[in-house]
């Protein structure tokens, strides 16, 4: 009955066996993996990491970076991102950053990246160099065509042209007669991200019809427009990458026509709430559930976790023993004790010590 | 010769608490990339003394690379012990976001099972520092290191007592958190006693197979070398972290606490109660190091969560602070103040009297 699961149960109880705290510290991956690094920089037994090859100015303050991973990077198919892990001044820090081209048979992949404002993780992107290296996220996203024989249609704007340029690599490499049709709009010719890129493709492939709109003379991209552009619009599978009220504009178009479920949006990671300085409360969502809670501005988010019945591990209740931290996933919070205002994103935080200052979500 | 107790009130208490809140301020805005650099330093240096440690003492020949062995292991214990894992136990790393080096998941080279520890050291001891009754590091349950503690006759035996602790003072760490008199006194249910014990047990268990079984059988027919080589290496470490640690809080000058006297504290009290319940040492680069800058144990608790070699750089700016409220620093060479808490232990070995504390306002 289960002769084809066994072999493998047998395999996962010998490397649970091997990997018993018994056999501690040889078996301590960590360990082994100081070592390795210690030789050589890329290699790791379980981290993915890659190094810089070289860093190319693609407009205004956007670089391509290309990377060389190692053996544990596991791939990625067109459409997907992965999160950069940058050491900034000591600390690690993560972003997602969409794979702008294909995936190619030297094994190296291409991430653009804008420059951000309050974007520490894109600010220091671009002050990478040659040889150094970075720590890769495996491939995430199920951003994709769903078929290969579907119409497709692909909408961007700004920086969101980044998925849509490896799905269409990809539609080029591999030679299929897919029809696609591409709207994607900049704010002026020579600021357009791989405008050069896009039109060699589209002159090179019949198949592909590209339509590049630039919001500086033509206004911006409108419903109107896009069914003048294409007027089969609602027979394609969509894809959809771009700044938030472009996304909102076809997200509407789409729900109007009932067009919904042929439409996938991307953008990444949860949109940080705005910090609110004069609420009198704000809501504090708890990761992976349904549930939130209401804590008070100037009140620390343990007593108001405890206040609405939930039971945080803490300790001192000063700041000093940290067994309240908890990782908060997106929002922003004053320290109490120092009055430092965090960032927007994800980080360590002790709970007895922050006050929030906008909608928060908790890893609690 | 005994200091007095200082109390500061009013508008004094109120700049010395923010005299101190900007000084850890001024730290914390400066963390970075030197921290992290240094620990990771540090875990490396563990890391090759650990390893051509175990290595000379399970394939070495000859008693001199066997005393080698023995130094880079005890060397490897007490960093890691000291250096690394209290410090980012403390929380002093977590900015690394760094998931090897984080104070909640970390754990250590030594019997005492982590999150124990992070109870009874983080919680317990760095909030109640010195409070009688409520500091349970102070004397650890078996030592009377003040004239406010109980006197029984067994006290007199204290002097051994206070041997056995420190040649076995990673054991003492570890059942510290059990609270094991509670139980035997009949004020902690079994449920509860099993629950503290079984993590020991475990970290225990794991700790005592490492050392004087899988190393040893490793190295075939050498194992009596490596067997008896950890020992030696955890009591080098035993012995030392005892030294140390106790010249933190039990040197002659420190001061004690009741209860009622730190009802309602405010955070610049809270900070007095700190500097005159702890002590520093004085030394080079690496007696700090093998201290894991517990050598600076005054500035440690005033900020447990900066990183520690923060300490030596603010040091002479927390004794100037002192120094303006008239708040005894105390500090000296290691042997100083080592001798002044055997003097303590010994003193207070006798029936000694509580006479009215002079307190200095």
């Amino acid at each position: 009955m289960s002769a084809q699961t066994k072999p493998k149960q047998r395999l996962s109880r010998v490397r649970r066996f091997l990997r018993h705290p018994l056999w501690a510290p040889l078996n301590q991956r960590e360990a082994w993996d100081r070592l390795a690094t210690a030789v050589n920089p890329l290699w790791s037994l379980m981290e993915a990491r890659a190094r810089v090859v070289k860093l190319i100015d693609e407009a205004p303050g956007v670089k391509s970076l290309w990377l060389k991973p190692n053996a544990r990077f596991k791939g990625f198919r067109p459409g997907q991102h992965v999160l950069l892990e940058l050491e900034i001044n000591g600390a690690r820090q993560a972003r997602c950053f969409s794979f702008s081209s294909a995936p190619r048979a030297d094994g190296l992949i291409r991430l653009t990246i804008k420059q951000k404002t309050n974007g520490p993780v894109s600010h220091a992107a671009q002050g990478l160099k040659p040889g150094q290296i970075v720590r890769l996220s495996q491939a995430q996203g199920e951003f994709a065509p769903r078929s290969a024989s579907q119409k497709l249609l692909l909408l961007s704007a700004g920086s969101g042209v980044t998925p849509m340029l490896s799905i269409l690599q990809n539609v080029a490499n591999e030679t299929s007669d897919q029809d696609v049709v591409m709207v994607h709009c900049g704010h002026n010719e020579n600021d357009i991200i791989f405008a050069d890129e896009l039109r060699k493709l589209a002159a090179q492939y019949p198949q592909i019809k590209l339509f590049l709109h630039a919001t500086e003379n033509a206004g911006r991209l409108k419903e109107e427009k896009i069914t003048a552009l294409v007027p089969d619009w609602n027979e394609r599978e969509t894809l959809l990458c771009g700044p938030d009220g472009f996304m909102q504009t076809v997200e509407s178009m789409y729900a109007k026509a009932g067009r919904s479920e042929f439409l996938q949006s991307e953008s990444f990671g949860h949109r940080a709430a705005p910090i609110d300085p004069n609420a009198t409360e704000h809501v504090i969502r708890r990761e992976n559930t349904a549930q939130a809670f209401v804590v008070l501005s100037g009140q620390s988010l343990l007593e108001g976790a405890e206040a609405a019945g939930l039971q945080p591990k803490f300790g001192c209740r000063r700041g000093i023993c940290r067994s309240c931290q908890c990782k908060k996933l997106s929002g922003t919070v004053t320290n109490l004790l120092t009055g430092q205002i965090s960032g927007p994103g994800e980080e360590l935080i002790q709970l007895c010590i922050s006050t929030p200052q906008s909608a928060i979500e908790l890893a609690l | 010769m005994a200091s007095h107790k200082r109390r500061l009130s009013g508008v004094a208490l109120e700049k010395f608490e923010a005299e101190l809140d900007a000084l850890r301020l001024e730290v914390l805005n400066d963390i970075g990339e030197r921290d992290a650099k240094h620990i990771r330093k540090m875990r490396s240096i563990v890391q090759a003394s650990a390893i051509s440690g175990r290595g000379l003492l399970m394939f070495g020949v000859g008693p001199i690379s066997w005393v080698a062995g023995i130094i880079g292991l005890s060397l490897a214990k007490i960093l890691e012990n000291m250096e690394v894992g209290h410090n980012v136990m403390h929380g002093q790393y977590d900015f690394m976001n760094d998931p090897s080096l984080n104070s909640q998941t970390y754990e250590w080279d030594i019997v005492c099972d982590g999150e124990h520890w992070r109870h009874s050291h983080n919680v317990e001891h760095h909030n109640h520092t010195n409070i009688l009754g409520l500091d349970h590091d102070f004397g650890y349950g078996m030592l009377r290191l003040t004239e406010s503690q109980k006197w029984t006759p067994s006290t007199l035996l204290q002097p051994l007592w206070y041997f056995l602790l420190a040649i076995n003072f990673q054991w003492g760490v570890a059942v510290h958190d059990i609270k094991i008199g509670r139980f035997v006194k009949g004020r902690m249910k079994y449920s509860e006693f099993r629950e503290r014990v079984t993590p020991f047990l475990k970290k225990s268990g794991l700790q005592l197979f490492k050392d004087y079984v899988l190393f040893p059988a490793l190295a075939f027919w050498q194992w009596p070398r490596v067997l008896l080589g950890n020992l030696i290496a955890n009591l080098i470490r035993n012995v030392w972290t005892n030294a140390i640690i106790f010249c933190g809080h039990f040197t002659e000058d420190v001061q004690t606490y009741t209860r009622k006297e730190v009802e309602n504290e405010t955070r610049g009290q809270w900070y007095l109660r700190q500097i005159q319940g702890s002590s520093n040492l004085e030394g080079s680069r690496w007696f700090h190091l093998m201290t894991g800058h517990l050598s600076h144990q005054i500035e440690h608790h005033l900020f447990p969560d900066l990183p520690a070699p923060r300490y030596a750089d603010i040091a002479p700016r927390v004794q100037d602070i002192c120094q303006r409220y008239g708040v005894h620093y105390n500090t000296g060479g290691f042997w100083k103040q080592y001798a002044g808490v055997l003097v303590r232990i010994v003193k207070h070995a006798w029936p000694t009297k509580l006479r009215a504390q002079p307190v200095t306002t």
